[in-house]
């Protein structure tokens, strides 16, 4: 079935909010360039990396813009390994590729190469943010029967949300009560004639009724603007915490009237966006030149939004001017915005082939939201620490990467080390690991004898280096495991970390 | 570091024989406890008081033994006769939470007069036949069939090392006053029932050599509890290991991988990484056992806490990079006693301080534990950090964890009620190291800002000093709080 599509569990047949609407002119023109798109994904087996994941299929939807494109979500095409798109109009299933995808906000591109596949389609144009209480009709392939299926209802809030595809991110996002279920992912949200938003999730279960998710067109149009170049690059982020200074004494302390503007900054996250360039204790008085209210907000075309939307709608490289109150005076500061890459730990990863090293039945991982998912119930306290505390602590710094001892393949050679399985690596025969990159060399260095440490106090790992290059071939073909290790990063980049290097190289 | 243990009984009498009158007449006596803990979540008061039943075993001199668990958090001890309803309150006079042990005094000292009183008995093995005994409601002595199946070094529901217990089989039929049950041996106290699963009829005791430890330890009137080594070790079997840290060839001994500073074996001389060979003679194997006369291999700890006592002289043979030596040092529990946050809290009042309605309290584990079984998921994470790992994390036990617990909404907190578990690091620029630091720096200031710096977000948070002390006074009359403090 829909694997993850959607993230609702129960089958729950809500009861349709009005009817399937007249045949008028645009009920039509959403038809024709609605698609369902059956996908064939793989996913990544975090507890035994080197296999290739296991395959699935689910069911979503899309609908024809520009370009010969097709937008979808990207929790619909994660992992595709063969995709179709099927019109209503159309019987024929058109392979597809997909174009872009950008897991920060649930977005994707995909196109069909075959030509026949546009006759009769048009181009699908992209509205405003609806108004609170209008009425949007939601268009997909959810369960419950094969066709298209439309509901109705209204737009009930306009906020911030997390999009749980990440894990990580949260944007705005709008609440409609229309009836969404699995199988609507991907699909059009419809007012007037035109998209005004693309459906992507709801509640799992019976928490609440009649609760689904759109992401609006800003989100869509910042996404669309952003892979013109060829390439999607992640959401940006000023990577500081701010607090609100609704405090009268707080107020005071920091030396601004009550006149209800300004938050203060609390904590600048190194390496972000703003670091160097703010401190704590700056007060926060205007973005882009809007006021910030001392809750944090901004008005934008008259609505309150957190000051954070000014830089959702910004792209790597764009500036943000921030109006700061330091040491009695008002200064004007620049800030030129960058991903949160430090962060990276945090998001789920889809396309990246999981990565580890195997030593001797010892299967080293980087510390990743994936591997944490698998691990989480058997994962001992300072693993979950390092997990929750890598960011607010910036461990980053000095561990970009955080590397676990994920697994140990029992085999007659490491009996005694199996019960160190889920520990955090400190070091291998004396060196510092930092990155997963750091632990093949390591392992190479040092004398007879591999010695792995580990935080916190531990026994320490030793393996005699001869004895496990006599046995990792017995050990690879017991398991079934091809290649030794996968290190290569991909695409992601990780902290750059600030420890002295110099030290390091000697 | 589990809270207390509770006696969940019920079912039929399997093995049970009544008895008439025998030697088990003058043994027993019922204890009535009436238990009040204190909210941790809302420190200036106390939880629902209940009741506990138990047995207490009348010891020669009239006093008893009963579990702690029995009264720990008591606001009142009472026993009770068998067989009557006559009734005397009882004073504690040495209680060890560690080892779930606890000896009470009748105030009026001619209440057991009569009662002969029980011996201490031998040790027991696996597989020696005992018994555990119960009262009947009319004071009649029901004594279960029981077996000894496991002796050997466990976990107490308060403690982290782990103590001897003796692993029993036992069908319990279901009687009141059986929160505690005394385990016998031809009329001699064998141990002390301190657990029970009623689906696989097995339960846990506190053996006699512990008992006997305890009872030696509070005669003087001066308790001071089991020793400690403060050391964390691994085993050291591992071939691969044990030539890394050249540990002997002949084998044996274990691998400190911790050793505090204050502790036995650290005040010793014993570091990290050190191979210890034996202990005060006993010869350790690769798996930290050594070889009890009666009960065969058995953990070192055992060793540590009931052979030697507190002040007596420690023996230790170690290897450190391949050199073997001796070191001595004196027992004691440092490592356990002084540390920045306490496990062990019953009895004692949390401290807390109220001002202008930020609570901030002193760290313990039992404020840890109020957050329920999965506590070390649900309460602040950074809070939780310090406690578990406090020996790297908070390794100079003078230095408290004050932290701000939660917020009392009053008109100078705006903006700060959703604030809590925070921990507080400096006042006007002060260091806190506890309370009572606080208190002071609060005291002292009475006018201007009073900025409070926590260690995480949102770093700081500023009341006026001048507003504190009438709304103080306001917060204490609207929320009924007897005390704005308690240090």
């Amino acid at each position: 079935m829909l694997k993850g599509v959607f993230r609702v569990g129960g089958l729950l047949l809500i009861p349709l909010l009005g009817s399937c609407g007249t045949r008028d002119w645009q009920l039509s023109e959403a038809r024709k360039n609605v698609v369902m798109i059956e996908v064939t994904a793989q996913t990544w087996d975090y507890r035994l990396p080197w296999n290739p994941g296991t395959v699935s299929s689910a069911r979503g939807a899309g609908f024809v813009i520009d370009g010969n494109r097709i937008l979808t979500n990207a929790h619909v095409v994660s992992g595709a390994r063969y995709l179709t798109v099927q019109r209503e109009a159309d019987p024929r299933k058109y392979p597809a590729k997909v174009l872009h995808v950008a897991h920060d906000c649930d977005l994707a591109l995909v196109q069909v190469e075959d030509t026949d596949f546009l006759k009769g389609t048009s181009v699908l144009p992209i509205g405003e943010i609806p108004e609170l209480e209008s009425v949007v009709s939601v268009y997909g392939f959810p369960i419950g029967g094969d066709r298209l299926s439309v509901t109705r209802g209204v737009v009930s809030r306009i906020d911030y949300n997390s999009y749980t595809h990440s894990g990580r991110e949260s944007h705005l996002a709008i609440q409609i009560d229309a009836a969404i279920n699995p199988g609507n992912s991907g699909g059009p949200v419809m007012q007037a004639d035109k998209v005004v938003g693309v459906a992507f999730q709801g509640f799992r279960g019976d928490v609440a009724q009649n609760v689904g998710y759109m992401i609006p067109t800003p989100v869509i149009r910042r996404f669309l603007k952003d892979v013109e170049d060829g390439h999607y690059d992640h959401y940006v982020d000023l990577a500081i915490r701010w607090m609100p200074l609704e405090n009268p004494a707080m107020r005071h302390y920091y030396q601004r009237p009550n006149d209800g503007q300004g938050v203060v900054v609390t904590d600048i996250f190194s390496e972000g966006s703003a670091d160097g360039v703010l401190q704590k204790g700056d007060v926060l008085l205007s973005i882009d030149g809007h006021p910030i209210e001392s809750d944090g907000s901004v008005r934008l075309d008259g609505q309150p939004v957190q000051l954070e939307e000014i830089v959702e709608r910004k792209f790597a490289g764009d500036t943000v001017e921030l109006g700061v109150w330091r040491n009695q005076a008002l200064e004007k500061r620049k800030i030129t915005l960058r991903p949160a890459e430090m962060f990276s730990m945090y998001e789920n990863l889809y396309e990246e082939p999981p990565r580890y090293v195997l030593y001797g039945g010892l299967v080293f991982q980087p510390l990743t939201a994936n591997l944490m998912a698998v691990l989480a119930g058997s994962a001992d306290l300072r693993l979950r620490q390092t997990y929750t505390l890598f960011g607010q602590d910036q461990i980053y710094r000095e561990t970009p990467e955080p590397v676990i001892l994920a697994s140990v393949l029992p085999d007659r050679s490491n009996v005694y080390l199996v019960g160190l399985a889920g520990q955090v690596v400190r070091e291998i025969n004396g060196r510092r690991i930092r990155t997963l990159a750091d632990v093949l060399p390591a392992l190479e260095s040092g004398g007879e004898r591999t010695v792995i440490r580990f935080e916190g106090d531990q026994r320490p790992a030793v393996l005699k280096k001869g004895e496990v290059d006599q046995v990792m071939p017995r050990i690879m073909t017991q398991y079934g495991i091809t290649q030794a290790h996968r290190t290569e990063l991909g695409g992601r980049r990780l902290a750059k970390g600030s420890w002295k290097k110099e030290e390091e190289s000697k | 570091m589990k809270g207390v243990w509770v006696w969940i009984l019920a079912g039929v009498s399997l093995v049970s024989v009544a008895v008439g009158e025998d030697d088990s007449r003058g043994s027993l006596v019922r204890v009535r406890a009436s238990i009040q803990a204190y909210d941790q979540f809302r420190p200036w008061q106390k939880k629902s008081p209940y009741g506990l039943n138990g047995t207490g075993v009348v010891l020669p001199g009239g006093k008893v033994l009963a579990t702690a668990a029995l009264v720990a958090n008591r606001t009142e001890v009472g026993l009770e006769k068998p067989g009557s309803a006559e009734k005397c309150a009882a004073e504690v006079e040495a209680i060890d939470y560690e080892a779930n042990l606890a000896l009470l005094q009748p105030t009026d000292r001619n209440f057991l007069k009569g009662f002969s009183g029980v011996l201490l008995g031998p040790a027991l093995r696996a597989g020696d036949k005992t018994e555990v005994w119960q009262l009947e409601r009319n004071g009649e002595m029901l004594r279960n069939q029981a077996e000894i199946l496991s002796a050997g070094v466990g976990r107490y529901p308060s403690d982290e090392a782990g103590f001897l217990v003796y692993g029993v089989r036992v069908s319990l039929p279901k009687r009141d006053d059986s929160y505690t049950l005394p385990l016998m041996k031809d009329g001699q106290l064998a141990g002390m029932m301190m657990g029970y699963d009623r689906d696989s009829q097995e339960g846990t005791a506190i053996p006699v050599p512990m008992i006997e430890h305890f009872l030696k330890d509070a005669a003087d009137g001066k308790y001071e509890g089991f020793p400690t080594l403060g050391v964390s070790w691994s085993p050291l079997r591992d071939p691969n290991l044990r030539e890394e840290v050249l540990a002997p060839k002949s084998g044996g001994g274990l691998l400190l991988t911790r050793v505090n500073p204050r502790g036995t074996a650290g005040r010793a001389g014993l570091r990290e990484g050190d191979v210890l060979l034996s202990v005060d003679g006993y010869k350790l194997d690769e798996d930290g056992n050594y070889r009890d006369p009666l009960y065969g291999p058995t953990a070192v700890g055992n060793l540590i806490r009931t052979k030697p006592t507190i002040g007596s002289p420690a023996r230790f043979r170690i290897s450190r990079n391949g050199k073997e030596m001796e070191l001595t040092g004196t027992y004691d529990r440092k490592a356990r006693d002084e540390v920045a946050i306490p496990t062990l809290q019953f009895d004692t009042a949390p401290r807390y301080l109220v001002a202008g309605g930020l609570v901030f309290q002193e760290l313990t584990g039992t404020y840890l534990q109020e957050w329920g079984d999965k506590w070390s998921e649900r309460a602040p994470q950074r809070l939780v950090e310090l406690f578990t790992f406090q020996h790297e994390k908070r390794p100079d036990p003078s230095r408290k964890v004050v932290f701000l617990s939660q917020v009392l909404p009053s008109p100078i907190t705006l903006g700060y009620l959703q604030l809590s578990g925070l921990v507080l690091e400096k006042v006007n620029g002060r260091t806190i190291a506890n309370l009572n630091e606080l208190a002071q720096v609060v005291d002292e200031t009475k006018s201007g800002d009073l900025v409070f710096e926590f260690r995480d977000e949102p770093g700081k948070l500023v009341l006026q000093a001048q507003d504190l002390p009438s709304v103080s006074e306001k917060i204490r009359n609207d929320y009924g709080l007897p005390a704005l403090r308690r240090l």
